[in-house]
């Protein structure tokens, strides 16, 4: 139980200004013809369902709302025409790919939008009050006193120099409403943590002190900008949960920014969907997750990947990239990915209408041909052949330690990243390690890379060659006043190759990855995320590497750009037979690419096997803590208790007891080892599922006679 | 950094940065003409008596041991004798640095306040911030001893507002405890006397401030602005604080670092502006000793003087050092 609804509004009590209000009633009906913006939709009947909200329940409305930044020179056209309204009570989760413009909208219905080097246009209205004249001081105070906020990053989030208490109060009103507020977010020991500084505190507690200021009040409405992207899935579950309980409680209306269908689907009463500045869809978050009725959802729902998604073919990837916000097409923003374009479609911008077949009226969509597509079936491609299998071993890793000094005060202690990991990988072989943040997995991946050295414990390859490596953010790794060419080219100068030959290469590694030859000459910061990341592929292909090692390749990338590199991957490696360690927090991710996972907790492996038989049947309560934290649409969402412990001092006993929903009196007193589930395993010795917990979950008993459930015999 | 390490290391570059003033002190009263035993003895003395002095002295003596001397004898705290006033450097310093002190104090501290005010206001695009800055900046760019005689004909020639030299100009003033007659006449109960002694401080603290507050000013103003882009400040601003909150809460403890370095700098400057101003104040300080010791190559009076402001530099940038770590919670000793 968390506070009462008749929480006492400890914001001071503010007049507001008074601002020319809204002629009473709905914005239906208000049909614009700008002259200025000849794509304006002509807005007819918003909404022309048989009862539309009343005006009293309707907390933040935008209509033909237009954003355009100054940068440059250039007028970036952010918005470019939106009209939705928010009620109270309901949570509306705002998709798209990055660039589409969603924290823009979330920034001005906040008045936070860079004053100088913004226009506005359009109508914007936020509890009852017009704001497209409002004053920075108008704004001020309806910040203060009906809305709150929390963003992505929560490690920027907050002032880094200032305690918690101070901060938290400043917008609760005092110490005492502080407490009950870092309370009801959930905070362990409120109390003492007033006086913590932000730096003290893990992600997910600092993202939970975040949401305690943004419901001080509390608010009618909350702009969440993408409030667990940087959250382990665990964290981020949830977080989730707990937004749904705050909105259950108190009643207030949520603008929920994100670019993962699946996120939305969480907690999202309703889902628009935001593509170049512009309302693709909108409606009931169960009907578009379930019939999507635009090209550009659909698209969306395909690229993402979810734990029943096929793995026997590649990812169904949406291609192509955002338009330039620059020079945004005239006609249709989706037209130039668009699979079922017409002529209609590169000249006319169709407006958001309600879905034909929706007989309520809240199902909107602008595309001029929702109809074809329906009927339309996607047709699947075609499967992947077999990976090659080679002989011997890629790598074998023993036993391998690791510990960091890191400084605290007067005294130095010890950071046990790895304790104890053994890992063989077979040529040819992709194996996943996931594990929440800090668990050790690029801890591992560097020490394979030879970036450090191990404190005991063996790493040998088999095969000659250097293992290559991708990291996560490709820009910071790619020199940004070199040419991908020289880039490239960097690769090849140890190998006995002519000036020519070199070229030849280079060409050759770029069309591998997928980029066209003129690409060679231009700097990585011309080119978009997706593209450094094939840059940082060609690079570790251009001398084909026996061996690639992945460090969250896709996790900073739009779920179609993620795709289509996990599609490449997927190719490169059975082209090119190369064994892949491939670090991940995803799951899904993991399960699409890998032959196999490696769960890792606290500086160990604590459960191994074939993907398939990993996350079809997790014998790990750590295992299953992940999986059950994956946030796909339909799935119900368990969490995982509490977060990770501290790495500095790892428990004795299993380091998942604090955490864990089984455990037992041994489990704080005896060390699981990393032993076989099934003693009769047959076949070789690295494929075999192993599992470290002294309670292991049980396997899913066959069916006699049925369907083989384990392809393994003698089950437990 | 550990902060016993953080500690050893400053101490550590506060003796070699000493040292190094020694050295120079020692090789620039040889490189001089002046023979010191004849110095001490004044021009009328015979030959046999300046040999007999410069045996006395150790000046025969090789110049090694000499050094050795000459740094044995600093660190007993002698300076040896003033040639011109017959005291030994240590008494004349006691009578002339507490005056210094107090100037410098002043003037830094002034410094600073100019400094975050036009940091601030001109970060906060406040209004009268452009005023602000551009009399600062015209007083920055002028020459000091020109900034003091355009305020001496100003302040005390034209409207008489303020008094043009010495600490005060009343009978009797306090001579303890501190030394610091703002101090001194608070403790004693005589305010007239801190008026009065504070209207004397202000022109040359002034003038003495305005050019490190410039700078201060501008070193702050870049780091606010750079701040006041952090996601954090966007977080202040989605609670609905008024702006002068946003900035003077949550901005400047976070730009106060480079401001602070900024501050250990200056300090260099303002103490070498010290001598010139001490001396058109006619302020009675080391810089108004100085500034009569150096025509007559009073050597171990200068010497004294330049170790003490090097000793004052040197703790100043070291409590800079500190009350940067200090506002930063992430690196707290
Ligand atoms: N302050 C600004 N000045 C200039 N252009 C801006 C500014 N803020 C955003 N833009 C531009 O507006 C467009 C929409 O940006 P926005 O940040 O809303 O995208 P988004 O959907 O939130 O993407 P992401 O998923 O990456 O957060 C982008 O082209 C962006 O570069
Ligand atoms: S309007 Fe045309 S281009 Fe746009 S989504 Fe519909 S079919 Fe595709
Ligand atoms: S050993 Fe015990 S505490 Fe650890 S995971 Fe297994 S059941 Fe849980
Ligand atoms: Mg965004």
């Amino acid at each position: 139980m968390i506070m009462a609804r008749a929480m006492t509004r400890h914001r001071q009590p503010e007049p507001l200004a008074v601002l020319p209000e809204y002629p009473g009633g709905p914005l239906s009906g208000l049909a614009t013809t700008r002259g200025k913006h000849p794509h304006a939709p002509v807005i007819t009947d918003i909404p022309a369902s048989p009862a539309p909200p009343r005006p009293a329940e309707r907390v933040a409305a935008v209509e033909d709302l237009h954003v355009t930044f100054r940068r440059n020179g250039r007028d970036v056209q952010a918005l470019r025409g939106v009209s939705l309204e928010i009620a109270q009570g309901e949570i509306l989760g705002l998709v798209g790919e990055s660039g589409s413009g969603k924290s823009v909208l979330g920034l001005t219905l906040l008045g936070l939008h860079p004053a100088r080097t913004t226009t506005i246009d359009g109508k914007l209205e936020v509890c009852n009050q017009s704001l497209v004249a409002a004053t920075p001081e108008d704004w001020r105070r309806l910040r203060k006193t009906h809305m709150g906020a929390v963003f992505q990053d929560p490690m920027t989030s907050l002032n880094p120099t200032t305690r918690l208490g101070r901060q938290v109060s400043e917008v609760a009103g005092s110490s005492a409403e502080a407490i009950r507020l870092l309370n009801a977010v959930g905070i362990p020991d409120a109390e003492r943590r007033l006086s913590s500084y932000p730096h003290e505190l893990s992600g997910g507690l600092r993202q939970r002190v975040m949401l305690a200021m943004a419901i001080a009040g509390p608010p009618r409405l909350i702009i969440a900008d993408e409030p667990t992207t940087a959250l382990d899935v665990t964290v981020q579950a949830q977080i989730l949960q707990l937004l749904r309980r705050l909105r259950d409680d108190l009643g207030m209306a949520m603008l929920f920014i994100t670019h993962d269908l699946g996120v939305a689907s969480q907690v999202a009463d309703r889902i628009a969907v935001l593509y170049g500045g512009r309302l693709m869809e909108i409606g009931p978050a169960g009907e578009i997750l379930e019939g999507p009725a635009h090209p550009y959802t659909d698209g969306l729902l395909r690229s993402r990947l979810t734990l029943t998604t096929g793995r026997d073919r590649p990812i169904a990837s949406l291609a192509g990239e955002p338009p330039d916000p620059t020079q945004p097409p005239s006609g249709c923003p989706f037209s130039l990915r668009c699979a079922f374009v017409w002529d209609r479609c590169r000249d006319e911008m169709p407006a958001p209408t309600v879905k034909p077949q929706d007989t309520t009226g809240s199902h909107m969509v602008a595309c001029w041909r929702t109809d074809d597509l329906a009927s339309s079936g996607q047709e699947l491609a075609g499967k992947w052949p077999a990976a090659p299998s080679a002989p011997g071993l890629a790598v074998l890793a023993n036993n391998v330690t690791k510990a960091f000094t890191v400084r605290k005060g007067f005294r130095t202690q010890k950071l046990h990243a790895l304790r104890g990991v053994s890992l063989e990988i077979a040529p040819g072989e992709v194996v996943a390690l996931v594990g929440e943040s800090g668990s050790g997995k690029s801890t591992l991946l560097r020490a394979m890379a030879g970036l450090l050295t191990i404190d005991s414990g063996s790493i040998e390859f088999g095969m000659p060659g250097h293992a290559q490596m991708v990291f996560q953010d490709a820009g910071a790794s790619l020199t940004p006043w070199l040419s991908v060419s020289t880039l490239l080219k960097e690769r090849l100068t140890r190998a006995d190759l002519s000036s020519n030959e070199r070229a030849d290469r280079v060409r050759a590694s770029l069309a591998t990855v997928g980029l066209p030859a003129e690409v060679a000459s231009a700097k990585p910061r011309e080119l978009s995320g997706g593209q450094r990341q094939r840059v940082a592929l060609a690079r570790a292909i251009a001398m084909p590497p026996p061996m690639l090692l992945c460090d969250e390749p896709t996790s900073a990338l739009d779920v179609s750009l993620a795709a289509s590199i996990l599609n490449l991957i997927g190719r490169l490696r059975r082209e090119l037979s190369m064994a892949v360690l491939f670090v991940t927090h995803d799951l899904a991710v993991a399960r699409m690419v890998a032959d196999r996972v490696a769960v890792m907790y606290l500086g160990r492996i604590v459960e191994i096997g074939p993907v398939d038989d990993v996350v079809g049947n997790p014998r790990h309560p750590y295992t299953r803590a992940l999986l059950a934290s994956v946030p796909d649409p339909g799935a119900k969402l368990t969490t995982a208790r509490g977060e990770p412990a501290s790495p500095l001092d790892p428990p004795d006993g299993c380091a998942f007891e604090p955490r864990c929903e089984r455990s037992g009196d041994d489990c704080c007193l005896c060390d699981p080892t990393l032993d076989l589930v099934r003693p009769s395993h047959t076949g070789p010795a690295r494929l075999a599922r192993k599992v470290a917990c002294l309670h292991p979950i049980a396997g899913v008993p066959r069916i006699p006679g049925g369907l083989p459930t384990d392809r393994h015999e003698g089950d437990d | 950094m550990n902060p016993l390490t953080f500690i050893a290391r400053r101490l550590g570059a506060a003796v070699v940065i000493l040292v190094i003033l020694v050295a120079a002190m020692f090789t620039l009263s040889h490189l001089s003409h002046t023979d010191p035993a004849h110095a001490y003895l004044g021009a009328g003395a015979s030959k046999s008596a300046v040999a007999a002095e410069r045996a006395k002295l150790g000046l025969n003596l090789p110049i090694t041991t000499q050094f050795f001397h000459y740094v044995g004898n600093f660190l007993h705290g002698n300076l040896g004798v003033s040639y011109r006033t017959r005291n030994p450097v240590t008494q004349d310093l006691a009578e002339y640095l507490p005056a210094t002190m107090e100037l410098a104090f002043y003037a830094l501290l002034l410094a600073l306040l100019l400094g975050l005010m036009l940091g601030v206001a001109s970060a906060g695009h406040w209004r009268g911030a452009r005023i602000l800055k551009f009399v600062m900046v015209s007083g920055a760019s002028a020459p000091l001893f020109l900034l003091a005689l355009l305020g001496i004909l100003i302040f005390y020639g034209h409207l008489g507002w303020l008094p043009a030299s010495g600490r005060t100009s009343m009978p009797n003033p306090p001579t303890g405890p501190t030394g610091f007659l703002t101090l001194d006449a608070l403790l004693a109960g005589r305010f007239n006397m801190l008026i009065n002694a504070l209207e004397h401080l202000l022109m040359p603290a002034t003038v003495l401030a305005i050019g490190p507050a410039v700078s201060i000013g501008r070193v702050l103003r870049g780091s606010l602005v750079t701040v006041l882009r952090e996601d954090y400040i966007r977080t202040a601003r989605s609670k609905g604080l008024r702006e002068r909150a946003v900035l003077l809460r949550h901005a400047l403890r976070n730009s106060v670092g480079p401001a602070l370095s900024m501050t250990g700098l200056q300090a260099g400057l303002l103490l070498a502006g010290d001598v010139v101003v001490e001396q058109v104040f006619a302020w009675p300080g080391i810089g108004y000793y100085a500034a009569q010791s150096i025509p007559v190559g009073d050597f171990p009076a200068i010497s004294g003087v330049t170790l003490v402001l090097g000793l004052g530099y040197v703790l100043i940038n070291a409590l800079v050092d500190i009350l940067q770590r200090l506002a930063d919670p992430r690196v707290r000793i």
